[in-house]
């Protein structure tokens, strides 16, 4: 392990941004995870990766950054906790300027790769399915289906915002890949098996490791063809489905209640065939806010 | 009677629900003034000094010739907490505009909010200073917008600033309406004396430059209002800590300082040593300086404008 970058902090150590190296020569792969400090599928993820490639090292170089907000993670926080600033928006960084952006700075300088990912879980209120999102064409996508995850969501705006990671290695002509699963605030084995798997099977791809299991995707979408369900109203949602599961038209998805009480007040149904791809997983819901998404399987 | 007027209602998961509410003043065919504040949660200030006004106006609606529209809290849910974003979703609502009416809670209120604003002949956003720091009373004006700098040297502030919009700044409130001018000063998340009451005669005599307000109305005589200076850019530099510590400022806002005198030093919380000396990287006055003392290296400890 290698701290690349350190930054003076007033009352405790001084943060370290920690980069494990495996390999050596081309290509060059970097992957992050843990920039928000509450995600923990990412970062466990990255360190099952780590294992694999502790024992089979790889045919070119990887970098792993399994934390890069140790901060945050110590107070189980999605932010860099001194000023309560999102690390993912501080991008490309400045490193004469605000901590974040020095941070930012510094891992901008540390992925120079052929081929970077940035390792997400979900938002705490929500858990994903396992999915790569990807432009709607060109070499990242070719790059993300073949990670072989549950998902594949193909989306617009190729550049992204450049104050995010992904944006910004794209921006720097590096191929950027944005990975997601799971649920933030919460660690499922499950889903972090499935993202590590992903990342081994891009390594495959690029030739620097042997192949591993089949691909596990089961759907490869774009926004319209996606189903996102809302709420109607506010309340208690009580989900009858979870990620992964495979709905046909008409299958209860879940249903609303008023919280005090429990009336029901409405209930959700899949329109279309699919594989369900977002579960709201905190059930104090305002209206408008999404619920679950099923996405089209072919 | 001011009209109050919820330009949204928020249901909020238990049942119960949350406004955002403007109250209007309108007293005549004249131009139309639209007043937001706490858009942020933790700028007591600028809901602060929409009460001032709203109190005031009551008194003379019938002697208006315009209408004010004053918008008291945009985010009361996290003025509630004395937090910055609005709650649950930990979104900042000045980054979320020009909102969304189909997205959720707080993008619903930035897409109300700024519908509600449309039309009006000007448009101010009443803040405190940012979180962590003491600011002397200054208006925002974006360079180029002549008509906004003239009326923001009649706000009696004690600096108008015509300030190159950085980054962020297409998804802020006052971004969206051309001529908007920003109202900072006092403290972060508190109030500070004098700062409510000079904000709000600022605006009221912004009220009777542009004919909403009778000039025989105002509470003050206008030759005690501040005459602020007028400054770019160029003018203004942002001084950052080198080193990771405790801050301690050696001077207040508005103080003169010389290039290179000390503004504040970082020292070691534990054993004092002093890690660095912060010096001026201009002769000028103090704009505003670092009161929360607790600094990583880069972060930012004072503004320093030139005079």
């Amino acid at each position: 392990m290698t701290v690349v970058f350190s930054l003076e902090a007033p009352y405790r150590r001084a943060y370290e941004l920690h980069r494990l190296t495996f390999g050596q020569g081309g290509p060059v792969v970097a992957i992050v995870a843990g920039l928000h400090g509450n995600e923990l599928n990412s970062m466990h993820a990255v360190n099952l990766l780590a294992s694999s490639l502790q024992v089979q090292p790889p045919r070119g170089t990887v970098h792993l950054f399994p934390l890069v907000n140790t901060f945050g993670g110590d107070e189980g926080v999605k932010r860099w906790p001194f000023d309560d600033r999102d690390l993912n928006r501080a991008f490309p960084g400045d490193p004469r300027g605000t901590s974040v952006e020095r941070i930012a700075a510094a891992l901008i300088e540390h992925t120079e790769a052929d081929v970077c990912v940035d390792v997400h879980s979900g938002a705490p209120h929500v858990r994903e399915l396992p999915q790569v999102r990807a432009p709607l064409s060109g070499r990242e996508l070719d790059l993300a289906r073949a990670m072989g995850l549950p998902l594949v969501w193909r989306r617009a705006g190729e550049q992204l915002d450049g104050t995010g990671l992904v944006g910004a290695w794209r921006r720097a002509g590096r191929a950027g890949l944005h990975v997601v699963g799971g649920r933030g605030i919460t660690l499922d084995t499950e889903h972090s098996g499935t993202l590590a798997r992903g990342l081994h099977r891009l390594l495959t791809h690029l030739g620097m490791s042997p192949a591993i299991g089949p691909a596990e995707t089961v759907a490869d979408v774009t926004r319209v063809e996606i189903e996102t369900h809302r709420a109607p109203c506010g309340g208690f949602f009580v989900p009858e489905v979870r990620v992964g599961a495979r709905v046909k038209p008409g299958h209860l998805l879940g249903y609303m209640q008023i919280p005090i009480g429990g009336d029901r007040i409405g209930e959700l149904r899949a329109g279309r065939a699919g594989v369900v791809m977002t579960v709201r997983a905190w059930p104090m819901v305002h209206a408008e806010e999404l619920l679950v998404r099923v996405a089209a399987t072919p | 009677m001011p009209q109050h007027h919820p330009v949204i209602e928020v249901e909020l998961p238990s049942g119960d629900t949350v406004s955002v509410v403007r109250r209007r003043f309108s007293g005549g065919p004249g131009p139309r003034v639209a007043v937001v504040a706490g858009i942020r949660g933790d700028a007591p200030e600028g809901v602060r000094v929409a009460h001032e006004l709203i109190t005031f106006l009551s008194g003379v609606e019938d002697r208006l010739a315009g209408t004010v529209d004053v918008y008291p809290c945009a985010n009361p849910l996290a003025a509630h907490r004395g937090l910055p974003r609005w709650p649950f979703f930990d979104s900042d609502l000045n980054r979320l505009f020009p909102g969304d009416d189909d997205g959720h809670p707080p993008e619903r209120v930035a897409a109300a909010l700024n519908r509600d604003v449309q039309g009006a002949d000007q448009v101010v956003e009443v803040r405190g200073a940012r979180a962590a720091f003491s600011e002397v009373t200054q208006a925002h004006v974006r360079p180029g917008e002549a008509l906004a700098a003239e009326r923001a040297l009649r706000l009696n502030v004690t600096v108008v600033w015509e300030r190159t919009p950085g980054p962020a700044a297409s998804s802020t409130f006052a971004h969206q309406h051309p001529g908007a001018i920003v109202l900072e000063g006092g403290t972060g998340n508190r109030l500070t004396p004098g700062v409510g009451k000079d904000l709000t005669d600022g605006l009221l005599n912004l009220l009777a430059m542009m004919g909403v307000l009778g000039e025989g109305e105002l509470p003050f005589h206008w030759a005690a209002l501040a005459r602020p200076i007028l400054v770019h850019d160029e003018h203004v530099q942002r001084v950052r800590t080198e080193r990771g510590g405790l801050f301690l400022p050696a001077l207040a806002i508005w103080k003169r300082v010389e290039e290179g005198e000390e503004l504040g030093r970082v020292v070691d919380p534990t054993t004092g040593e002093v890690r660095e000396i912060v010096p001026s990287p201009m002769t000028g006055r103090i704009l505003a300086i670092r009161e929360l003392p607790v600094v990583f290296p880069g972060t930012v400890v004072a503004r320093v404008v030139c005079t």
